[in-house]
């Protein structure tokens, strides 16, 4: 038991490693895009450990607390992840709603601290990321329920090796509306633009980060780049059938992350109304398609 | 040993007794229920846990009782729902015009809801359900609206005359009011009348769409206490029936052959599935925060009604196991409110703010309740939506499941909402120098359901082990449990693991927080404003309309339901006045000519 929670511990140290390290090296990439040279791919460690090192302030303990909350929470969550079909902390217990609700605990802490602050440009941010959230897990949902129908288990590595069967493909050419859901949903997941209305720096000071400085940034950012670490590798074992081995691991997440970003860098941010009304349009109507075509049809390619 | 009947004759007689000790002092007499409801839930706790309750008669005339693994899974619960509200009864009798009345119709309804629980006679069963309603009738209008009360009765009198008529058809078919022999006898077409009838009675008891306008009226216009018991306690009520109509009568119509579901339980599934989004749209645009957990319990009932009608062993221990989490949280959350509404007099969340500082203890009472409510681990309420999911993924009902996630994650937008306005946010000057954190014996209740909603959440399998005992009896498969895990149609949980990892995750974070260095504490007012300069807090605090981008894109139909009821009123109003016109007028002559001619068509055959 033991070995297995210092394993997980070390998936999650292994997600922070890896996420920071592809951020950086995305930025370099989204700066080339834009004609920048871009900063060093290792400048995302060097802000979080200048901003751990930092004095900062603290707006009472519900701000402190909410920050252990968020952070504790997305380790746990992270600590579930498989790496690779063999690679899991803890076998057969890696079931897939765990990772969307037990990411929620991290989500709470920090909309909880947020709040707290008593800024209200903070509370703007959280309500936007909400709103946010109801938008895209939908069709997200709807399209992993298909999956799980189709595989009859909800253990993420279940699913893995049910895509690595000779007999089937990756799930994002097996089912491809599904597969273009989970795309957009991910980008929703991941705060990436047309989705990112509630960071917004321009318009509301980054939302629910505006408060803070010094460790508790430095937390919460190594918060964000693990849940990034969650939410990617989620869709890669999904939908492109996880990994034999770790190498397969980082490129296929490389190249997910690295697609998302460059969508991401041609486009303009959606306003929190057009978001909903989005995600209830035309992935909402292509992940129930896909489903009924699915499950009640059995076409599956 | 204990006798029921002893325990509902002592329990109406207790009621009586508080009724005299409040006359002579307020407080007494609502001490007299916190006595007498906690006496009665360890006994039936206790007694039925070790299957030495008596079910034998001799003081009431008519009526019979039989211990049932269902009835007393619900009645423990319930109970255990009174007996915590009833702690918050002296503190809040003060306020009401008939405190010694308050006190005796608290207790009454328990009588009337154990009754309900025990008999095995459904004519009783009529009786105490009538008896529930009359009783808790009266216990509406102490709090802050009338029109609430009315609501309730007319939506109550719908649910009992169709229970009544499910319960003619019954004793047509079988000669008994016997439950289990008259729902055995009927079948074919009878029996999908009465699992209809029954189904209405349920959908009127748990406020489901389309019978739901009384829930939110009640829920948020009834004394504090009030509201908590019937969200936690009488509106399971309507889950029992539901039981009763969906588990135990099998479905009927034409059944689907992918799925192998009948029309009747996607009519139901699909009604609880409206339920659940109308709950969940309706929560987040409310501003005064008892409506807006009013609107959680409507939304909470739809899963109820879909877990139910699915009837597979993880559909309906989810269901059941729902039924404890959902009555435990919101119980909680009702309980918190109640205690931060008793110090500043509102639960408008426009009006408060910053309550977090003079009240933690209701903060994390709140929070803990709010998580086990939106489903996150490790609470209570993420077992039984997990077993949901189960049953609502392995049957296929897309549908269905477009509205099970909604109002997943519909709940986090609505409950993050009084956290952040009420209890959050800027400390408001108007409540800085009043408030301060309620008194010991109100944070008893609510830290015990803080420590069950955790306990759900981590050992769930004490009380799964009880529902599976209520699966069998009913004729469902019981669930797989083992000794830490709980195993769905497609997947294993190990709640216990779940909660000891978020357990870590949390220790180590604590440890990089307090290792770093310390930091500087100010104020809520020194934030970052873009170089304005803003000094009243009202200003700085986000409250009114949180979610206004989002309502905006529905707010147009909202009143559809209400407006409808209302025009179904006004017609009732009208035929009453028509009735009036012809029949009772102020001429003696017209009301004789009516006599004789409905005489005449009655007498018809037999003796003209």
């Amino acid at each position: 038991m033991i070995t297995n929670i210092l394993f997980g511990v070390g998936v999650a140290f292994f997600g922070f490693v890896l996420q920071t390290s592809i951020a950086g090296v995305n930025r370099k990439v989204v700066g080339r895009v834009q004609k920048r040279y871009g900063p060093k791919w290792y400048q995302e460690f060097l802000d979080i450990f200048k901003l751990l090192s930092k004095r900062s302030v603290t707006h009472g303990w519900i701000f402190d607390f909410g920050v252990i909350m968020a952070l504790g929470g997305i380790i746990g969550t992270a600590m579930f992840m498989p790496i690779t079909s063999d690679l899991v902390a803890f076998a057969d217990f890696d079931n897939f709603f765990i990772f969307v609700y037990l990411i929620a605990v991290g989500m709470l802490g920090m909309a909880m601290s947020a709040s707290g602050s008593g800024n209200p440009l903070a509370s703007i941010g959280v309500m936007r990321a909400l709103t946010t959230m109801l938008a895209y897990e939908v069709p997200f949902m709807i399209v992993v329920l298909t999956i799980i129908k189709l595989t009859g288990t909800s253990s993420v590595t279940g699913i893995a090796e049910f895509q690595q069967l000779a007999s089937n493909n990756w799930f994002m050419i097996a089912l491809p509306l599904g597969g273009i859901v989970g795309v957009m949903s991910l980008m929703g997941m991941i705060g990436k633009k047309p989705f990112e209305t509630y960071i917004a720096p321009a318009e509301i000071a980054s939302g629910p980060m505006v408060e803070y400085g010094g460790k508790q940034l430095g937390m919460l950012f190594i918060m964000h780049e693990i849940t990034v670490f969650i939410e990617v590798s989620l869709f890669v074992h999904l939908f492109l059938g996880g990994a034999e081995n770790v190498v397969l691991f980082i490129v296929k997440y490389f190249l997910v992350y690295t697609t998302l970003n460059i969508i991401s860098s041609v486009y303009g941010r959606f306003k929190i109304d057009q978001v909903v009304l989005f995600f209830y349009k035309w992935p909402i109507l292509m992940a129930i398609s896909q489903a009924f075509v699915a499950i009640y049809l059995g076409w599956v390619i | 040993m204990a006798s029921i009947e002893l325990i509902i004759v002592f329990t109406a007689l207790a009621g009586v007794l508080s009724y005299f000790v409040g006359r002579l002092n307020k407080v007494a007499g609502s001490v007299v229920t916190i006595l007498a409801s906690m006496f009665v839930f360890v006994s039936v706790a206790y007694f039925g846990y070790n299957n030495e309750l008596i079910h034998s008669t001799e003081f009431l005339p008519y009526v019979t009782f039989s211990v049932t693994y269902l009835g007393l899974f619900f009645a423990i619960l319930v109970t255990f729902i009174f007996a915590m509200v009833s702690f918050f009864n002296p503190f809040f009798v003060e306020k009401y015009k008939y405190p010694a009345l308050y006190s005796m119709l608290y207790l009454l309804s328990l009588a009337g809801v154990l009754g309900v629980f025990f008999t095995n006679n459904f004519m009783s069963l009529f009786f105490f359900f009538e008896f529930v309603v009359w009783t808790s009738l009266f216990l509406i209008p102490m709090g802050r609206s009338k029109r609430a009360a009315s609501s309730y009765y007319a939506f109550s009198t719908v649910g009992s005359f169709a229970l009544l008529f499910a319960i003619f058809i019954m004793r047509e078919a079988s000669g008994t009011f016997n439950i289990v022999s008259s729902m055995a006898s009927v079948n074919g077409t009878e029996a999908a009348i009465v699992s209809a009838l029954l189904a209405v009675a349920a959908f009127a008891k748990l406020g489901a769409f389309p019978l739901n306008v009384w829930l939110p009226r009640v829920l948020g216009n009834s004394p504090d206490a009030i509201s908590a018991v019937f969200s936690g306690g009488l509106e399971k009520l309507g889950a029992f029936v539901a039981v009763l109509a969906l588990v135990k009568l099998a479905p009927f119509g034409y059944v689907v052959d992918a799925t192998g579901l009948a029309a009747s339980q996607y009519v139901i599934a699909a009604l609880g599935a409206l339920t659940i989004v109308f709950g969940t749209l309706m929560a987040i645009r409310q501003d005064d925060a008892k409506k807006l957990l009013a609107y959680s319990s409507m939304s909470n009932g739809g899963y109820i009604l879909v877990a139910l009608t699915i009837a597979s062993s993880a559909s309906v221990s989810g269901g059941l196991y729902h039924v404890v989490a959902h009555a435990l949280a919101s119980t909680a959350a009702f309980l918190a409110i109640g205690a931060v509404s008793r110090i500043t007099g509102t639960t408008k969340m426009s009006e408060l703010g910053g309550m977090i500082h003079k009240m933690p203890v209701t903060y994390l009472v709140y929070l803990i309740a709010i998580i086990s409510m939106a489903g996150i681990p490790p609470m209570g309420g993420f077992i039984s939506k997990w077993l949901i999911f189960q049953a609502v993924i392995d049957k296929g009902m897309i549908l269905v499941a477009v509205a099970v996630f909604f109002g997943s994650i519909g709940s986090f937008l609505y409950v993050f909402r009084p956290l952040a306005a009420l209890f959050l946010g800027q400390e408001l000057p108007q409540h800085r120098e009043v408030s301060k954190e309620a008194p010991f014996f109100m944070l008893v209740p609510m830290v015990i359901l803080s420590g069950l909603i955790i306990y759900t959440g981590v050992l769930p399998n004490f009380f799964l082990g009880f529902i599976n005992n209520v699966l069998t009896e009913v004729g469902v498969t019981p669930l797989v449990i083992g000794s830490y895990t709980v195993t769905g149609t497609n997947g294993v949980l190990q709640p216990a693991l779940i909660a000891s990892v978020f357990g870590v995750g949390v220790l180590i974070a604590f440890i990089i927080f307090i290792v770093l260095k310390k930091s500087r504490k100010v104020g809520l007012m020194d934030t970052y404003t873009a170089g304005n300069f803003i000094y009243t807090e009202e200003l700085m605090h986000y409250s009114l309309d949180f979610y206004a981008p989002l309502e905006r894109l529905y707010e147009k139909y909202i009143n559809i339901t209400k407006d409808f009821y209302k025009r179904l009123e006004n017609k009732v109003v009208d035929l009453g006045r028509l009735m009036k016109y012809y029949f009772f007028t102020n001429k003696p002559e017209i009301m004789v000519l009516w006599i004789i001619i409905i005489m005449g068509i009655i007498l018809w055959g037999d003796i003209l």
